[in-house]
C-alpha cells in the first residue's frame, strides 16, 4: 500500500508540476506583456487625466493576475486576468485618443468659424468695392420659375474653359445665394453641373460634377450646412442651346441651382 | 481507519464546492449589453477583429452556460465584454479622426480662398 501510494503520489506530483510548468510559462509571458502595457498608460499624463478609471481597472486586474501567479495550478486564471488588464489598458488608450481628437476638433471648429467669418467679410468687401450691388438685382431676375421649381443659372463666365474652379467674379452671385438660403433656412438646393458637347462623355460628366461641387464647396465654406446641398453632374445632357455654334456651347456650359420650396421639398432630379 | 474515507470524501466535496462557480448571469447580461452598444456605434465583426473575438467568446460562454460550466462561462463573458468595449472605443476614435480630417480639409480650403480673395 505504502509503495503503491507513494508511486501514485509521485506521479500525481509530476503531473501537476508539468501542468504548472506549461501554464506557468504562458502565464508569465502574458503577465509581462500586461505589465508593460500598464506601465505605458500609467506614465502617460493624458491617459491619466482622461481615462483614470480604466487605468485603475487595468492595475487591479494586473495585481490579481500577479497574485494568482504565486499559486499552484492557476495558470489559466493568470492568463485571464492579464488579458483583462491588457484590454483595460488598450481601452484607456482609445478613450484618451478619442477625447484628444475631440479637443482638437473643438479648436479646429473655432478656427473654421473664424476663417469663415473672415472669408464672408472679404467677399462682401470685394463686392462692395466693385460697386455692383445693383447687379445683384439682375441676378435675382435671372432666376426662373420652371417645372423643376425655382432655377438659377450660373453661366460659363464663372468658370474658365475646362476648369472647375470658380472664378472670383462669381462672388456676388454666390453671396446672393448664401444670403437667400440664410433668410430661408428650410430651403435646400440641388446644384446641377452641365457642359457643352466638346470632349468625351466621361470627362464631361466629371467636369460637370466638379463644377457643381465647386459651387457647393463655396456655399459650405460660407456657412450653408452640407445637408442642404445636393450635387449632380449631367455632362452634356439637357443642352439649352445648339452645340453647333460657339455662342450655343457657351450657353450650355453652366451650373444650375434648383431651389426647393419653402418647406424644403425639392423637385425630383433629372 | 473507517473514518478516514469519510474525511477524504468531505475534502473532495469541499474542493468540488470551491471549483463550482455560481452561474454568472449578471456578467452575461453585461456582456450582451456591451456587444449591443458596440454594434450600435457601428462596430462589425468584419471590420473589427475585437468585435469578432467578442461575439465568438460570448457564443462560447452561452454554450458553457448550458453545460453549467460556469467558470468558463464567466471568464469568456468577461473577456468578451472588454473585447466589445475596445471595439466600440476604436470605432469612436476612428470616427473622430474622420471628423478631424473633414475639418482640416475645410480649413485648408478656406485658407486658400482667403489667400485668393486678398
Amino acid at each position: 500500500m505504502s509503495l503503491k501510494s507513494k508511486a501514485l503520489g509521485g506521479l500525481l506530483l509530476a503531473g501537476c508540476a508539468s501542468l504548472y510548468g506549461c501554464a506557468g510559462q504562458h502565464g508569465e509571458a502574458a503577465l509581462q506583456q500586461a505589465g508593460s502595457d500598464f506601465q505605458k498608460v500609467k506614465e502617460d499624463s493624458n491617459v491619466l487625466r482622461i481615462a483614470p478609471k480604466d487605468v485603475i481597472r487595468a492595475g487591479e486586474s494586473l495585481a490579481r493576475a500577479d497574485r494568482l501567479s504565486t499559486y499552484w495550478g492557476s495558470g489559466s486564471d493568470v492568463v485571464h486576468y492579464a488579458y483583462l488588464s491588457q484590454r483595460y489598458s488598450e481601452i484607456a488608450r482609445e478613450h484618451t485618443n478619442l477625447v484628444l481628437n475631440e479637443e482638437r476638433a473643438a479648436k479646429l471648429e473655432l478656427e473654421r468659424q473664424r476663417l469663415q467669418l473672415a472669408l464672408r467679410e472679404s467677399k462682401l468687401l470685394s463686392v462692395q468695392q466693385q460697386g455692383k450691388w445693383l447687379e445683384e438685382q439682375i441676378v435675382a431676375l435671372a432666376t426662373t420659375q420652371t417645372d423643376r421649381g425655382l432655377v438659377m443659372t450660373l453661366g460659363d463666365v464663372l468658370f474658365d474653359t475646362g476648369e472647375a474652379e470658380l472664378k472670383n467674379s462669381a462672388n456676388r452671385v454666390v453671396l446672393k445665394i448664401v444670403q437667400f438660403l440664410q433668410l430661408n433656412p428650410k430651403r435646400v438646393v440641388r446644384i446641377e453641373g452641365y457642359t457643352d458637347s466638346t470632349g468625351g462623355k466621361q470627362e464631361n460628366l466629371k467636369l460637370s460634377r466638379d463644377r457643381a461641387q465647386a459651387v457647393a464647396d463655396v456655399l459650405m465654406d460660407l456657412g450653408i450646412e452640407d445637408k442642404r446641398i445636393q450635387v449632380e453632374g449631367y455632362g452634356d445632357e439637357y443642352p439649352v442651346d445648339v452645340n453647333a455654334s460657339e455662342r450655343g456651347r457657351a450657353q450650355n456650359r453652366r451650373v444650375e441651382i434648383v431651389f426647393s420650396d419653402e418647406k424644403g421639398q425639392l423637385g425630383a432630379a433629372r | 481507519m473507517s473514518i478516514r474515507p469519510l474525511f477524504a470524501a468531505m475534502a473532495v466535496l469541499a474542493l468540488a464546492g470551491c471549483a463550482n462557480d455560481p452561474a454568472p448571469n449578471e456578467q452575461m447580461r453585461l456582456t450582451e449589453q456591451a456587444i449591443t452598444q458596440a454594434k450600435a456605434v457601428g462596430a462589425t465583426a468584419d471590420e473589427m477583429p475585437e468585435m469578432k473575438l467578442a461575439e465568438d467568446k460570448f457564443n462560447r460562454a452561452k454554450g458553457n452556460m448550458t453545460d453549467e460550466s460556469f467558470k468558463n462561462a464567466r471568464m469568456r463573458a468577461e473577456q468578451a465584454e472588454l473585447d466589445a468595449r475596445l471595439a466600440e472605443a476604436k470605432v469612436l476614435t476612428q470616427k473622430s479622426e474622420e471628423q478631424l480630417n473633414v475639418l482640416n480639409t475645410r480649413i485648408i480650403r478656406l485658407r486658400k480662398q482667403l489667400g485668393d480673395a486678398q
